[in-house]
Formats: structure tokens, C-alpha cells, sequence
């Protein structure tokens, strides 16, 4: 038969039911003819049961309120959050337009620009093709009868 | 699927989607659990209070990560243990229960209960007197004995349940609940042993 000494230091893993095989038969064995050994056991099992007995201690009531408001803040942080970069966001855009609106204000007047250079292009020949034209009808073609006879009188008229 | 198990496939999903109500449920369900266990952990009913509130504040935030809501039991106290550890190595947290201000914590609802079966006085005093001694014998006993004693007998979890909450293996939470109740049953002396006649 197991010693008392033997069977009290497995008596706690034998209560939590974790001995198994032949240490718990020998325990087993021995309980059923030593009552030390018994009243060991049933105090063990006591200690646990007084624990159970004393039961939980319920959180103080302001606990609940406590985490409420905290989950609340920080489901409400990121809207918050949100809302401010929208704000700072549209606020730089107002900064921006009201600065363009300055700036287009006081600009100094300045000639139209140019026309697009295939546009100038077209300017250029039809002038250049008029005046051409002008030209050439000058040269070729002989002044009007009055203005040749006015020329030709006035250059008597110095001669003479 | 028994009755607790069924609720938190419920509210856990809920309290996961946003829904406070649900997550209230959670939190009636489970608080004396939490404020317990972290009452058996560290020295002041205030730190106690203050860790069971970020405890929920925590698990609210991370409902998401939590894939088993039959897990939530453990993975709940997981956290307060882990909030517990930080504050040990901050050196703040310090076990030192009080033993009569466990017994003023409470509602006053044993007290009311054990009223109304209309004991003598001398039965309320011894009852309130063992609880007290209970509270101060756990003082005494080594921190993760305590912790698997007061989730197992207090909280009622079982092996598994602990072994999840420590990251441990349920042998080892079995030896330490061995451990832990020979310990107990050392300081609690002759309130825990049989009357002459009793036996």
C-alpha cells in the first residue's frame, strides 16, 4: 500500500483529476483504508469549493458609463478627424482662389497676345499679296491721263 | 451548443458590427468575471476598476480580431492579464488585497440573500469572516496559481478555457491548479478541514 506521504503529495493533482493509470489506483487504493488521508482529500476539495462559494465581486457600477463614453470618443474621433481635414482642406482652396482673384485684379493691361503663328502666317501672305498686287499695278500700269497731264504742266511750268 | 455559448455567437457578432447594446450584454455577462480576477491581481480596487475598463475598451476595439466568438470568454481575460502584466512591469500593480474591503466591495446582494434566509448574526459574521480569509489566503499564494484558481473556481472557466487565456498547455494550467489548491488549503488551515463527525 502507498505511503500517506506519497499519496498527500499526489492528493491535489489527484482532486484536479489529473492523475491517471497506476498512480491514481494506488491513491485510490490507499484512500479507501486511511482516513488521514481522506480528511486530506475532503480538505482540498473544501478549498476549492470555498472559493467557488465566495463567488465573483460585481465591477463597480460606474465602470459600464466609463467605457461607454470612452468606445463613443473613439468611434466618433475618426468623424471628427474627418471633418477637421475636410475643413483645412477647403479652407486652402478658399486661400488659393481668393489669391488668383487678387492677382488677376491688379495685373498690369497688357496688349492681347499674339495670334497663333499659323494664323500670322495667313495675315502675312494675304498682306504680302495685296501689297504685291499694288505694286505691280503701279509699275505696270500708266498714271491716269489728268494726273500725267498735271505732272507734265507743272514740270513746264518750271522750266518755264 | 449550450446557452452561454449560443449567446456570444449572438452578441459577439453584433458587438463586432458596432452594436453598444450588444456589447453592454457582453460586458453584464462577463464583468464580475474580469473585476474578480483582476481584483485577485493587483493591490487597489480603483487600479482594478481602471484595468476592467480598459480591458472592454480594448476587446471593443478588437472585436475584430476575435474569430471564435465562443473564444471570447478566455480571450477577454487574455487581455486583463496581459493589461495586468504591463502594469507589474510599470510597478504599479502590486498584489495586496484587503480582505475587508473585498467584502465592502460587494453590492451588499449575499449579504441581502442571507438575510432573507434569516441566519443569527454569528452565521453572517462567519460567513463574511471566511470570505475574508479566503481573499487573504489567495494573497499569499504565487501569481499564475492564483490567476488559474480564481478563473477556474471563481469564474467557472474550465482547463481549456484557461490554458487559451495564459497561452499555456492545459497540463500546465492542471498543475497549477493542483499546486494552487494545496497552497490554499495550507493557508486556510482548519476553515478548511473536517469537523470531528463530519467526515
Amino acid at each position: 500500500m502507498a505511503k500517506c506521504e506519497w499519496v498527500q503529495t499526489a492528493l491535489p493533482d489527484y482532486v484536479e483529476g489529473s492523475l491517471r493509470g497506476r498512480a491514481k489506483a494506488r491513491a485510490e487504493a490507499h484512500l479507501r483504508h486511511c482516513a488521514a488521508c481522506r480528511a486530506e482529500m475532503v480538505a482540498l476539495e473544501r478549498a476549492g469549493e470555498l472559493l467557488k462559494e465566495s463567488g465573483v465581486i460585481p465591477a463597480p457600477s460606474r465602470v459600464w458609463g466609463s467605457i461607454q463614453a470612452e468606445i463613443t470618443r473613439k468611434e466618433t474621433a475618426p468623424a471628427i478627424r474627418g471633418l477637421r481635414a475636410l475643413w483645412r482642406g477647403a479652407v486652402a482652396v478658399a486661400a488659393v482662389a481668393a489669391m488668383l482673384i487678387v492677382v488677376w485684379a491688379v495685373r498690369p493691361h497688357q496688349a492681347p497676345l499674339p495670334a497663333p503663328a499659323v494664323q500670322q502666317v495667313a495675315i502675312d501672305e494675304e498682306f504680302q499679296s495685296t501689297l504685291e498686287g499694288h505694286l505691280s499695278s503701279v509699275w505696270v500700269t500708266p498714271l491716269a491721263d489728268e494726273a500725267a497731264l498735271g505732272l507734265q504742266m507743272a514740270a513746264l511750268g518750271e522750266e518755264g | 451548443m449550450n446557452e452561454d455559448t449560443r449567446k456570444l455567437e449572438e452578441l459577439v457578432p453584433q458587438a463586432r458590427a458596432g452594436d453598444v447594446d450588444a456589447f453592454e450584454s457582453l460586458y453584464r455577462r462577463h464583468q464580475a468575471g474580469i473585476y474578480t480576477f483582476l481584483r485577485s491581481q493587483v493591490r487597489e480596487a480603483e487600479l482594478a476598476a481602471d484595468l476592467t475598463q480598459q480591458t472592454f475598451v480594448r476587446a471593443w476595439e478588437s472585436l475584430a480580431r476575435l474569430r471564435d466568438p465562443g473564444a471570447f470568454p478566455s480571450w477577454l481575460h487574455r487581455i486583463a492579464l496581459n493589461l495586468v502584466r504591463d502594469e507589474a512591469k510599470s510597478g504599479r500593480a502590486r498584489l495586496e488585497v484587503v480582505a475587508t474591503d473585498v467584502e465592502g466591495e460587494r453590492t451588499g446582494a449575499a449579504a441581502r440573500e442571507a438575510v432573507a434566509r434569516n441566519p443569527g448574526p454569528e452565521q453572517l459574521v462567519l460567513s463574511s469572516e471566511l470570505r475574508d480569509r479566503v481573499w487573504q489566503a489567495l494573497e499569499s499564494v504565487p501569481a499564475e496559481q492564483r490567476a488559474a484558481l480564481v478563473m477556474h473556481h471563481m469564474t467557472g472557466m474550465s482547463v481549456t478555457e484557461i490554458a487559451e487565456a495564459m497561452k499555456v498547455r492545459p497540463g500546465t494550467v492542471m498543475s497549477r491548479l493542483a499546486r494552487g489548491r494545496a497552497a490554499l488549503r495550507k493557508l486556510l488551515g482548519s476553515y478548511v478541514e473536517a469537523q470531528d463527525g463530519q467526515m
